[in-house]
């Protein structure tokens, strides 16, 4: 299958799970890549969300201390770093904070923007998944490179203990 | 102090003034005796506060603090040893507890979003319990404040605010920097004012670590 099948494909399996909701703007509308891979789920799977990006990562955290699973997506990796403190500081700290009493499962979407046929420009297109890997101790953090990738890991996602950061090319929904 | 009209008492809070002050004494005392090797933040002053508004908190609800969170902590249920135990291995900053749902923060303004996810989580489920996100002054004038109160009242969410005013924020007059004559309470919150009685953080008196 090509990459953009298989996000579809892994996308349709979690939104089979009783606990998971997925969250984030244009979830429910069209408007970006990600839609394009929720659109065949269920609409009461799907929470339509404000341009609140730091909100939102909070509200992923919250929701899951109470036992849901969220797929909070983020269309592109810029938009990403509007929630450092929610990320950084409190989801990817929970264990430590809480000597492993609170362990929130957040799986967290976004994607490196395309650069093809259309470049969206340098607040757009940036991969900080480096960065990512460096900052983030306790969420796991995996980019998604080949097509055959993306299914075992929105698998492990679900099925580990803790949050993942999982990262797209926007450009591989197209090329690969 | 105004509390919302359609709060209602749910629990009868057994924890005096005197108890609480008597627990903020002695994590004074272990403080300065070097006991304790992290930062400290005391409650005094609002005692009398917290244990009316704690009257509405049912003991299943989600408590959510910042780095003063003793009291609240005591009057959530946690027990007084075990969150001893917890100032005394340096993890004041970070109270934290299972039964009864409890976390804390030591980030300005780092609780209000994952509190109101909680309270989404709680209204989805049909959960009849709610969420408490006590804040200070200037967590209170964040911009991520008024986002999640906005949304929370919009939907309707079980998440209540409580605003801890004592107009500093460690050592800064927010007042003074919000250049304020009088503050608006939005809808719903619950806002009182008091005068700290500990310094922000330590006990006011020179510690030899």
């Amino acid at each position: 299958m090509k990459y953009k099948d298989e996000i579809i494909r892994s996308m349709e399996w979690l939104s089979e799970k009783d606990d998971t909701i997925f969250l984030g703007q244009s979830v429910l509308y069209s408007g970006n890549a990600i839609y394009n891979t929720l659109s065949t789920l269920p609409p009461e799977k799907m929470l339509e969300v404000p341009v609140f990006e730091e909100v939102q990562m909070g509200m992923s955290t919250g929701m899951a201390l109470e036992g849901l699973v969220p797929i909070s997506c983020f269309p592109r990796f810029d938009f990403l770093l509007r929630c450092m403190d929610a990320l950084v500081n409190h989801l990817d700290k929970f264990q430590y904070m809480t000597e492993g009493v609170w362990n929130p499962k957040v799986i967290i979407r976004t994607s490196i923007g395309a650069k093809f046929p259309l470049d969206g420009g340098i607040q757009h297109t940036q991969d900080y998944t480096n960065i990512m890997k460096d900052i983030l101790t306790e969420i796991d953090v995996v980019l998604l490179n080949e097509p055959e990738e993306i299914y075992p890991a929105f698998q492990k996602a679900y099925e580990q203990n803790g949050s993942s950061l999982i990262i797209e090319w926007g450009d591989y929904y197209n090329e690969k | 102090m105004n509390i919302p009209y359609n709060l209602k008492k749910v629990r009868d809070v057994k924890l005096t003034e005197t108890d609480l002050i008597e627990f903020e004494e002695e994590v004074k005392q272990k403080y300065e005796d070097a006991e304790i090797k992290a930062p400290v933040h005391l409650t005094k002053g609002n005692e009398k506060e917290l244990i009316e508004i704690f009257q509405y908190v049912h003991p299943e609800d989600w408590v959510f603090c910042g780095h003063r969170n003793h009291c609240q902590a005591l009057l959530h249920g946690v027990p007084r040893e075990t969150l001893m135990d917890l100032v005394v291995r340096g993890r004041s900053m970070s109270v934290h507890s299972k039964e009864p749902k409890l976390y804390s923060s030591s980030i300005v303004g780092g609780t209000i979003s994952i509190a109101l996810g909680s309270a989404l989580a709680l209204k989805r489920s049909g959960s009849k319990r709610r969420a408490w996100c006590f804040i200070g002054d200037m967590a209170f004038e964040t911009g991520i404040f008024y986002e999640a109160h906005k949304y929370a009242t919009n939907f309707d969410l079980p998440l209540t605010f409580v605003v801890e005013d004592n107009n500093m924020s460690t050592n800064t007059p927010t007042d003074e920097t919000w250049n304020y004559k009088k503050r608006d309470i939005p809808y719903g919150v619950i806002y009182y004012q008091y005068e700290r009685g500990f310094p922000h953080h330590g006990t006011g008196n020179w510690v030899l670590f």
